[in-house]
């Protein structure tokens, strides 16, 4: 029989599901359609703001916490877990994709966005590295006071506004002192024919044929000045390869700044996840939606999928339920006002304030909505803390408790609660 | 000294307004247009859309009925590019007494509104979404009209005219000599300056506020009463038909197919302030319910947006009776010669967006016998000129126009398929335009994704043109998401919540707009009320008085 099923195909399902394989576990992903990764900016946040912003995600997790257990409500995934967790998570992430991933646990960095503001994050791919603004005195960065950037934008891609984010930019103070100076500039480079309207995955595609690439290398070329560091919006290829190939025909800083979805950066980390799944021969089951479970004696013995037309049962020792929150559908609520947990019925932590208000800019508390666990990411029964099933776990952002976006720790709460949750099932099944 | 000196100054910039501007000009008199923000965002971009044909009020009202059916016909003539001829259906629900159903087309014959009774079976084989326990169905001829566009075409119709159209001036004062109106004070809200304008009459078309404006003159005591009522657009068409449902008229009885979606109301509650007008979760379920009713799955859909409008409700006793040969049906006239003593001012309100041009006409007419003018009316004569030649509005439209350009052209908004040349088009014709100005025009933000994607675009686009520095249009992309807020929160659920966290996610994610330049919670550039922007208001007055804004 089958060991573990886990459902969903984001970050979280996808590192559980290669936690457990890697313990030798009979592992199952099920999943809906590919995640919210790849609607993301492929980086890696662990903590950006507690709300100021975090330099030292791990040493401020504590004061974090504390805030958070001050607040009330769901428990936050970060105060169930603590530091180590997330350590081993990351670290996790780093053993699977190698050197895809540059940055430093211990300290963030900033990455200018496509608003031309600096964002906070962990890790960010090889291809964000020239952009990253230092967090740490001692550490100068790729960015500092008086680097030149040109900004250019591709006038087919409309989500990137080249002399908006040139201008923002120049206006930011960097942490260390200083500013950067800027200029933008654009080129032509249509994803297909002739085409004026290219999407980023559209142009990355291109970008992947080498023919093509060298048209946009020489156009780069003859546009950047000396001295320069290269902007580029996040198109530059649908496989890590494509980068370096451009970075080394221009023989000098580029890097590229994160777009609205689909995230081209986030693609090539769900891709190689993907295939790093497959590598381990976890069994994929692709475009299927968990619409119930057969329980008895406190388990759960198998779940019910519906897949095109027919209902399949699908039995498995435990089940690890990382499909995501309200973006993907995971977490309802309906006209009446009423939330659910549609796929198994399960009770959720909801918080005990106006779940949305009028403030544009506050916060709207129906986001923090969503499973409560204990500290081995079962999940339990909000009130009594009971666990609802004996071998239900849950992880990622179907978990309780978060502000993910504001907080910017998606991808930190993400992983650290999917090895925890595997690594819990793991020692379960070790005891049995 | 008069920085502008016409006949007759015309406060609001609404359809009642715009009626009576392009009115006073198409009579050769010279006349300038006032609104304190643009044209068509007061009530009229908040009212439900439909273009009465009568119908709704053959039983209770018959003059208003004739008036709504001649007046249908003009209105789509001279502004055929603001209106849909859907048609429209009244159908008894399974839930309703046949009893008004057997009155109508008699009622609807007197009063010479075109009605016929068809088979629940055709009426079902046109709107297959309706509710297939009606009992009975009545077609008449009710169409859609787009405010912004209606007003934007008599506007532009004055100006041609010769007429002033000056939106974002508020009027500040009235001033008087004596017992005669002589002119105005406007604050020109965009460049923070007042002006003078000298005139010979003033016409108060400002609608529920139109008792502050009368205030300013002296005239006390003009007790307007806001009555409120909610409408909820859902994402697509549910039906392509206006359907009323045929009892008496009452709350969440009609839902009218406008654009790209179906807006369900609508509700009549009594408000302390038109700038206060909140949308109360219960009613928001008392629309649902209704729409329930008329097409079983309603609350399935997905409720994409929420507003909230005000019929201002004149409780007036001394409302000049002696006049009514003049008035149309559910408006009021106060002629304050005779009410204050004041001469040169006349105080117009309610009646309904069909009917804008007839009342116009009537409130001139008054006004040219007081001014001793003697200039026949000629508004229904001519179309505007957006509409001269024009077919009347089909949805379609846009696809049909992207299909030809979509090779040489970017798609902004995908969801309202604008280009980025429309886009750039108007912002070059007035590139003081907000963003939500743009909207009101373009549909910018108003699909499913209610600005999430496009909007970025679109604020990028006006650094890019030259309109805005990077930080105004940051600021500007706030502002225009927190607008987008008000008419969203009162009604997220479904897939429509989905949606705004897919938004939040682009936006606090990873655009982290928070903390990118400029303001994290924006001030309203030109704030116009609410209990929101009164504190915006005032750090926007400090900053266009150069003084330090406030944390
Ligand atoms: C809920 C609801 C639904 C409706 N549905 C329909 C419908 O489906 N069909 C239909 O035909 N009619 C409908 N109506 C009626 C229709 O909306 C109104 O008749 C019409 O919009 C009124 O326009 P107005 O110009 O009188 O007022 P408004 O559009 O409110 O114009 C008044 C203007 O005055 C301006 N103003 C205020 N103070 C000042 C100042 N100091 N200086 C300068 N300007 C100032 C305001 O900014 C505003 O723009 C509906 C009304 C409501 C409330
Ligand atoms: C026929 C029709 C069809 C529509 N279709 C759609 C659609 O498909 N999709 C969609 O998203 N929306 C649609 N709308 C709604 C529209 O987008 C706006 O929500 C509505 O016009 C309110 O405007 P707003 O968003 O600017 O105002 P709000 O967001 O309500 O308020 C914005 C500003 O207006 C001020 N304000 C508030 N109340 C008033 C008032 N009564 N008078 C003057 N100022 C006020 C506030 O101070 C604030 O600054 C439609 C509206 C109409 C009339």
């Amino acid at each position: 029989m089958r060991d573990v099923i886990v459902v969903g195909g984001g970050l979280a399902g996808l590192v559980a599901a290669l936690r457990l394989r890697r313990a030798g576990l009979h592992t199952t992903l099920v999943h809906m359609g590919r995640g919210g990764l790849q609607l993301g900016q492929g980086t890696i946040d662990v903590l950006g703001y507690r709300p100021s912003l975090v330099a030292h995600p791990l040493t401020e997790l504590g004061e974090f916490c504390a805030l958070e257990e001050r607040r009330g409500g769901p428990t936050h995934p970060y105060n169930l877990l603590g530091v180590e967790p997330v350590r081993v998570g990351v670290g996790f992430l780093r053993e699977l994709v190698g050197e895809a991933m540059a940055g430093d646990i211990e300290t963030n960095v900033l990455l200018p966005t496509a608003l031309g503001g600096l964002r906070p994050t962990t890790l960010y791919p090889a291809s964000m590295a020239a952009g990253t603004v230092s967090l740490d005195p001692s550490d100068p960065g790729a960015l500092h006071d008086g680097s030149r950037v040109v900004v250019v934008g591709i006038e087919q891609l409309k989500d990137f506004s080249c002399q908006l984010v040139a201008q923002n930019l120049a206006t930011i103070e960097l942490p260390g002192g200083g500013r950067l100076e800027t200029r933008s500039a654009s080129v032509s480079f249509p994803g297909r024919g002739t085409e004026a309207d290219s999407n980023a995955v559209a142009i990355a595609r291109a970008l992947d044929r080498p023919e093509r690439r060298r048209d946009f290398v020489a156009a780069l070329g003859r546009l950047a000045r000396r001295g320069e560091t290269i902007a580029v919006p996040n198109v530059l290829g649908l496989t890590d390869e494509t980068f370096t190939a451009i970075a080394d025909g221009l023989g000098r800083p580029v890097f590229e700044i994160p777009l609205p979805p689909p995230g081209v950066a986030g693609m090539r980390l769900t891709d190689r996840l993907t295939d790093l799944a497959r590598a381990y021969r976890v069994e994929m089951i692709l475009g299927s939606r968990v619409i119930g479970a057969e329980t008895g004696l406190g388990r759960i013995r198998s779940l019910r999928l519906g897949t095109a037309g027919h209902e399949t049962d699908l039995e498995a020792r435990y089940v690890l339920l990382a499909p995501g929150g309200f973006e993907s559908g995971a977490i309802e609520l309906d006209s009446y006002g009423r939330l659910h947990e549609p796929a198994l019925g399960l009770p959720l932590a909801v918080p005990d304030a106006e779940l949305l208000n009028d403030s544009w800019a506050g916060e709207q508390p129906i986001f923090r909505t969503g499973v409560a666990t204990d500290c081995t990411m079962r999940v339990v029964e909000p009130a009594t803390g009971e666990p609802v099933h004996e071998n239900l776990y849950a992880a990622g952002g179907f978990l309780a408790g978060a502000q993910r976006w504001d907080e910017k720790s998606g991808e930190g709460i993400a992983l650290a609660s999917a090895v925890r949750a595997a690594d819990s099932i793991i020692e379960q099944l070790k005891e049995s | 000294m008069a920085d502008l000196t016409v006949d007759v100054v015309v406060i609001g910039g609404g359809a009642t307004g715009a009626g009576v501007a392009r009115d006073v000009a198409m009579r050769g008199l010279s006349v300038a247009l006032v609104d304190r923000a643009d044209l068509a965002q007061g009530t009229t971009a908040r009212y439900h859309g439909l273009l009465h044909s009568g119908g709704r009020y053959v039983v209770s009202d018959p003059e208003s009925a004739r008036e709504c059916a001649e007046e249908n016909r003009i209105v789509t003539r001279i502004h055929a590019n603001a209106v849909e001829q859907t048609g429209g259906l009244f159908v008894v629900t399974p839930d309703d007494s046949e009893e008004y159903a057997d009155g109508f087309l008699a009622a609807a014959a007197s009063a010479q509104v075109p009605a016929e009774e068809i088979t629940v079976a055709q009426a079902l084989a046109r709107e297959p979404r309706l509710n297939p326990g009606i009992k009975r169905a009545f077609a008449v001829l009710d169409g859609t009209v787009d405010g912004w566009a209606m007003v934007r075409g008599a506007a532009e119709s004055a100006r041609a005219y010769g007429a002033h159209i000056l939106p974002y001036h508020e009027v500040t004062a009235i001033h008087r000599d004596g017992d005669r109106v002589v002119g105005v004070t406007v604050r020109d809200v965009k460049a923070g300056a007042d002006k003078r304008i000298t005139c010979r009459f003033v016409m108060n078309a400002a609608g529920p506020w139109a008792g502050r404006v009368a205030a300013l003159a002296g005239c006390e005591d003009v007790d307007v009463v806001p009555g409120r009522g909610i409408m909820i657009a859902m994402n697509h068409r549910l039906v392509n038909t206006v359907i009323n449902r045929c009892i008496k008229p009452a709350d969440g009885d009609i839902l009218v197919p406008v654009h790209t979606v179906a807006i369900i109301g609508t509700t009549d509650v009594k408000a302390a302030d038109p700038d206060k007008l909140p949308i109360p979760r219960a009613e928001v379920q008392q629309m649902l319910d209704a729409g329930e009713a008329l097409v079983p799955g309603f609350r399935r859909a997905r409720a994409v947006h929420a507003w909230a409008g005000a019929r201002p409700l004149v409780k007036d006793t001394r409302v000049s009776a002696s006049d009514t040969r003049h008035m149309s049906r559910g408006m009021s006239v106060l002629d304050h010669a005779s009410r204050d003593g004041l001469a040169g001012m006349l105080t117009i309100t309610g009646g309904k967006l069909t009917t804008y041009r007839l009342m116009a006409e009537r409130i001139v007419d008054i006004m040219c016998e007081q001014m001793g003018e003697d200039r026949p009316c000629r508004t229904a004569d001519e179309p505007v000129p957006a509409a001269e030649g024009a077919p009347t509005y089909t949805v379609t439209h846009r696809l049909a126009d992207r299909e030809k350009d979509r090779r040489d052209d970017q798609i902004i908004c995908e969801c309202e398929l604008m280009s980025k040349s429309m886009f750039l088009d108007l912002l070059e014709e007035d590139p003081s335009a907000t963003l939500d100005d743009l909207r009101r025009r373009l549909r910018l933000g108003m699909g499913p994704c209610q600005g999430g994607f496009c909007s970025t675009r679109a604020a990028g686009l006006m650094c890019a043109a030259g309109a805005r520095s990077s930080v105004q249009a940051t600021d500007e992309l706030r502002g225009f998401l927190k607008h987008r807020w008000i008419g969203l929160w009162p009604i997220l659920a479904g897939g429509q919540l989905r949606q705004a966290a897919l938004d939040e996610w682009i936006a606090r994610g990873t655009l982290d707009i928070d903390h990118a330049p400029g303001q994290t919670d924006p001030i309203e550039p030109y704030p116009v009320g609410t209990e929101i922007d009164e504190r915006d208001r005032a750090r926007a007055r400090a900053v266009i008085g150069g003084q330090e804004v406030p944390a």
